[in-house]
C-alpha cells in the first residue's frame, strides 16, 4: 500500500527558472519568425526543422550523459522545458517520444555502442523513434502479444505486427517489443526489446487515418524481419521490467494534461473577465485541476530525479490528467454555446479548435494505457489486489 | 515533514483521539459545545499557535495550523476550532486583546447603522465570544464581543452544527485589522486543510472496509468495479493532498483558490465513493462516515464558498490574453528551492 497519498513538493533548482525564461524567449522567436501560428488542431505537430532549432537549444536528451550529447542537468529542467513547449503548442512530434522514452531506456538498458549509435543522433533532433507495443489482438493485455523473434544466425528474425504506432511513418525507429521464449506459468517473462530500423524494405507501413481526419497511426506488419544481435536492447526476456520503467516516464508528463490547453487559452483571449459568473466560475473550476495535476507533475519529476520509479503516482496523474483533458473539451464547448462566442461568423479558431478537440477527445484516455487499466495499477498501489 | 510540522500533528491527533467520539459529536449536533475538546487544545497551546510568540502565542504558520485542523478534520473534531485559531491571531495582529474562551467569526459591512444582524455564523450560539469581521470597502475592522451580547437565533448547517444568525442593536467601536480579502482566503485555506483530513479519513477507512465487508464469497475489494472506484478516490486524495501543501507554502492566491475549488470536487467525490461503497450500512447515523461527509457537505460553503474562489480563479485567467494565460499560470508554482 502507497504509505502516504501526498508528495513531496518538487525540488526545483535554481536554474530552472532561468531556463523557463530562455524556452520563453525561444518560443518568442518562432512567432516572430512565422513558425508558430496559432493553431487551429490539438495535438502534438510534426515538424522536423522545429525539433532541429530545438535541439540546437540543448534541450533534447537534456538530463543525458553529455558524452552522448545530453546536457547533464535535472528531471524538473527538463519539466520545465516540456511544460513551455507543450503550453505554446510548439510542434514537437518529431522528437517526444525518444526524448521521453526511447532514449532515457537506451540509457538505462542499452550497451555502449547503442548508447553511442542512437543517442546523440536524437539529441541533435535526426533521429526519431516509434512504440512498438500495442497488436492488433493485445491492446489493454498487453503481456498477450504474439510478435515474435526467433533466433537466428547473427540476430534475430521477428514475425508479427504492430499497430496504432504513432509517427512510424515518419519515425527512423521502432522500439518493439516481441516475445522471445515462452516461460511456463509466467506471461510477463520471455518478453524481450529490440530496436528495428525502419529503413528495412521488408517492412511496410500502413496508414490508418484516425476520426479526426489525420494520419498519426499506422499499422506495421513485420514479416522475416532480420534484426542483428546487437539489435536487442537490455537483456533477453527482460522486456517487461524495461517497459514498466519506461512508462512511468509516459504516463506523468505534462502532455498528459495539456492536450487541450490550446482551447483553454483561445477561450480566454475571447471570454474576457465580463463574462457570465457561472462561465468564469467553471473556467476556474477547470484551471484548478490543471494546477493541481501541474504540481502533481512536477512532484513525478522530482522522483524521477531521485532515481525512484513512480509508477502509480504516474498512473494518477494520466488517469486524472486525461479525464481532465476530455472535461475541458465538455466545458468549454457548453461555455461557448451559453455565451454565443462564435455566432455569426465570430472566433473562428476557437470554434475550429473547438471542433477538432471534440473529435480528438476520446483518444485521451485510450493512448498510451487505457483509464481502466491505471485504475488497476492504481488499485494494487493501493494494496485492493 | 519539518519535525515541527510533525510534532504539531502528533500533538493534535493525539487530543483528537482522546477527546473526540460519537457521543461528542451527537452532543455538538445537539448544541452541546464540546467543551473538554476545546479546553484540551487551549490548553495545549493550539488556539493561540498563530499568534507570535513574543505575544504569549506558538508563532506557527498557516501550514502547521493546516496540520492541526487536517487532523480535526480527519476526526470529525465539531466545535469552533478554526474559528477561534483565526480569531486569536486576528486579535493580537490588530494590537487587541485575547480571550480565554472560544470565540465565532461574523461577517458583514462595515457602514451598517442601526439593528445589525451576521448570518451564518457556524457555533455562534454556542461560543463563548463573537468577533466581528467588518468589510469597509476591502479593509477589515473588527471587534471582540462577548456571545451575551447578541440575540441568538438558532440554524444549522449540513454537519447539524450551529450555524445561526445572530442580531444586536448596533457595530461596537471597530479596530484595523488588515486586509478583508486576505483575512478571507487563509480562513478559506484552513477550512480546506479540514476538509483534506475528512477526505483522507473517508479514502483510507472505506478502503479498509473493502477488506473487510464480503458479498458473493468475497471481499469486496476483489470486484474491479470497486477497485475503479476507489482508485479514482484516490487520485483526488493525491491531487488535493499535493496541491495544498503548495498553496499553502507558497501563498499564491490564485493556488490557494485553485486549492479550495480543487478540494470541493474531491469532497463530492469522496462523499459519493465513501457512501456508494459502504452501502447502507454507511447511510445509518450510528456509523461514523456522515460524520464526515456531512461535514465537507457544509464546509465548502464556509468563507464565501467554492463558487466564490472558482469565480475568482476563473475571472483572474479571464484578463489574460491567449498568450499570457501559461505564464500566469506557471507563476504560480514554487519558484526556486
Amino acid at each position: 500500500m502507497l504509505a502516504n497519498l501526498r508528495l513531496d513538493l518538487p525540488d526545483m533548482p535554481p536554474e530552472a527558472e532561468k531556463l523557463r525564461a530562455e524556452v520563453r524567449a525561444f518560443i518568442e522567436e518562432e512567432r516572430k519568425a512565422g513558425h508558430l501560428p496559432p493553431p487551429e488542431k490539438i495535438g502534438l505537430g510534426f515538424c522536423r526543422e522545429t525539433t532541429k532549432r530545438i535541439a540546437a537549444k540543448g534541450w533534447i536528451g537534456l538530463t543525458w550523459p553529455k558524452a552522448y550529447g545530453g546536457s547533464e542537468r535535472t528531471a524538473l529542467e527538463r519539466y520545465v522545458v516540456t511544460e513551455e513547449l507543450l503550453a505554446a503548442a510548439m510542434p514537437v512530434g518529431a522528437h517526444w517520444v525518444a526524448d521521453r522514452q526511447s532514449g532515457p531506456v537506451l540509457l538505462k538498458f542499452g550497451t555502449d555502442a547503442q548508447k553511442e549509435k542512437y543517442l546523440p543522433a536524437i539529441a541533435s533532433g535526426d533521429s526519431t523513434f516509434c512504440i512498438g507495443m500495442s497488436e492488433p489482438e493485445s491492446g489493454s493485455d498487453l503481456a498477450s502479444l504474439k510478435s515474435r523473434a526467433e533466433k537466428v544466425d547473427g540476430g534475430w528474425k521477428i514475425n508479427g505486427r504492430k499497430i496504432w504506432t504513432t509517427n512510424a511513418h515518419r519515425a527512423h525507429y521502432m522500439i518493439a517489443l516481441v516475445r522471445t521464449s515462452t516461460v511456463e506459468g509466467s506471461r510477463h517473462a520471455g518478453i524481450s526489446q529490440f530496436i528495428i530500423d525502419l529503413k528495412n524494405p521488408a517492412i511496410s507501413v500502413t496508414p490508418i487515418i484516425s476520426m479526426a481526419g489525420e494520419h498519426d497511426f499506422n499499422e506495421v506488419p513485420l514479416e522475416d524481419v532480420f534484426v542483428p544481435d546487437d539489435a536487442m536492447i537490455g537483456e533477453e526476456g527482460n522486456g517487461w521490467n524495461q517497459v514498466s520503467a519506461e512508462l512511468a516516464l509516459e504516463r506523468s508528463g505534462p502532455e498528459r494534461w495539456l492536450s487541450s490547453f490550446r482551447l483553454l487559452a483561445e477561450l480566454v483571449d475571447i471570454l474576457g473577465p465580463d463574462a457570465r459568473p457561472s462561465s468564469l466560475e467553471e473556467l476556474g473550476r477547470l484551471l484548478s485541476h490543471l494546477l493541481a495535476l501541474r504540481q502533481l507533475s512536477m512532484s513525478v519529476a522530482s522522483m524521477i530525479q531521485q532515481g525512484q520509479n513512480p509508477n502509480v503516482e504516474s498512473s494518477i496523474v494520466k488517469d486524472l490528467g486525461t479525464k481532465f483533458e476530455q472535461e475541458t473539451v465538455r466545458v468549454i464547448r457548453n461555455i461557448v454555446s451559453s455565451e454565443q462566442l462564435t455566432k455569426n461568423g465570430q472566433a473562428q479558431r476557437l470554434k475550429m479548435l473547438l471542433i477538432h478537440a471534440q473529435q480528438y477527445a476520446p483518444a485521451f484516455t485510450i493512448r498510451g494505457g487505457t483509464n481502466e487499466i491505471l485504475r488497476g495499477i492504481i488499485a494494487k498501489g493501493i494494496g485492493l489486489r | 515533514m519539518s519535525d515541527n510540522l510533525l510534532f504539531f500533528r502528533d500533538t493534535a491527533e493525539k487530543i483528537f483521539a482522546d477527546t473526540v467520539d460519537s457521543n461528542l459529536i451527537e452532543a455538538a449536533e445537539k448544541r452541546v459545545p464540546p467543551q473538554a475538546m476545546l479546553d484540551t487544545l487551549s490548553e495545549n497551546g493550539i488556539m493561540m499557535m498563530l499568534v507570535p510568540e513574543e505575544k504569549g502565542g506558538i508563532g506557527a504558520s498557516l501550514i502547521e495550523a493546516n496540520a492541526i485542523l487536517e487532523a480535526a478534520g480527519h476526526a470529525a473534531a465539531p466545535g469552533p476550532i478554526l474559528e477561534t485559531m483565526l480569531a486569536q491571531s486576528l486579535l493580537s495582529q490588530a494590537g487587541l486583546e485575547g480571550t480565554q474562551g472560544t470565540i465565532a467569526l461574523g461577517f458583514c459591512a462595515a457602514d451598517l447603522d442601526g439593528n445589525i444582524s451576521l448570518h451564518d455564523v457556524n457555533w455562534g450560539g454556542g461560543a463563548d465570544n463573537i468577533l466581528i469581521i467588518a468589510n469597509d470597502a476591502g479593509k477589515a475592522k473588527i471587534a471582540l464581543t462577548p456571545a451575551s451580547d447578541w440575540e441568538i437565533t438558532g440554524g444549522e448547517n449540513a454537519a447539524c452544527e450551529p450555524c445561526d444568525t445572530l442580531q444586536r442593536s448596533a457595530l461596537p467601536p471597530l479596530t484595523d485589522a488588515g486586509d478583508f480579502n486576505s483575512i478571507m482566503r487563509n480562513a478559506a485555506l484552513l477550512r480546506a486543510g479540514q476538509q483534506i483530513g475528512a477526505i483522507n479519513w473517508i479514502f483510507q477507512r472505506t478502503a479498509e472496509y473493502c477488506g473487510e465487508r464480503k458479498q458473493f464469497g468475497r471481499e469486496i475489494a476483489k470486484f474491479q468495479v470497486v477497485q475503479q472506484m476507489l482508485a479514482e478516490l484516490a487520485g483526488h486524495v493525491l491531487a488535493c493532498n499535493t496541491l495544498l501543501d503548495a498553496a499553502a507554502s507558497t501563498m499564491n492566491d490564485a493556488l490557494i483558490a485553485a486549492a479550495i475549488s480543487r478540494i470541493a470536487d474531491a469532497s463530492d467525490a469522496a462523499i459519493a465513493i465513501g457512501h456508494q461503497v459502504h452501502a447502507a450500512i454507511g447511510f445509518s447515523k450510528e456509523y461514523p462516515l456522515n460524520y464526515r461527509t456531512r461535514r465537507l457537505m457544509a464546509w465548502r460553503e464556509d468563507f464565501r464558498g467554492v463558487q466564490y474562489w472558482r469565480g475568482f480563479l476563473g475571472g483572474h485567467a479571464a484578463r489574460s490574453s491567449r498568450d499570457e494565460l501559461w505564464p500566469m499560470l506557471a507563476a504560480t508554482g514554487l519558484q526556486t528551492a
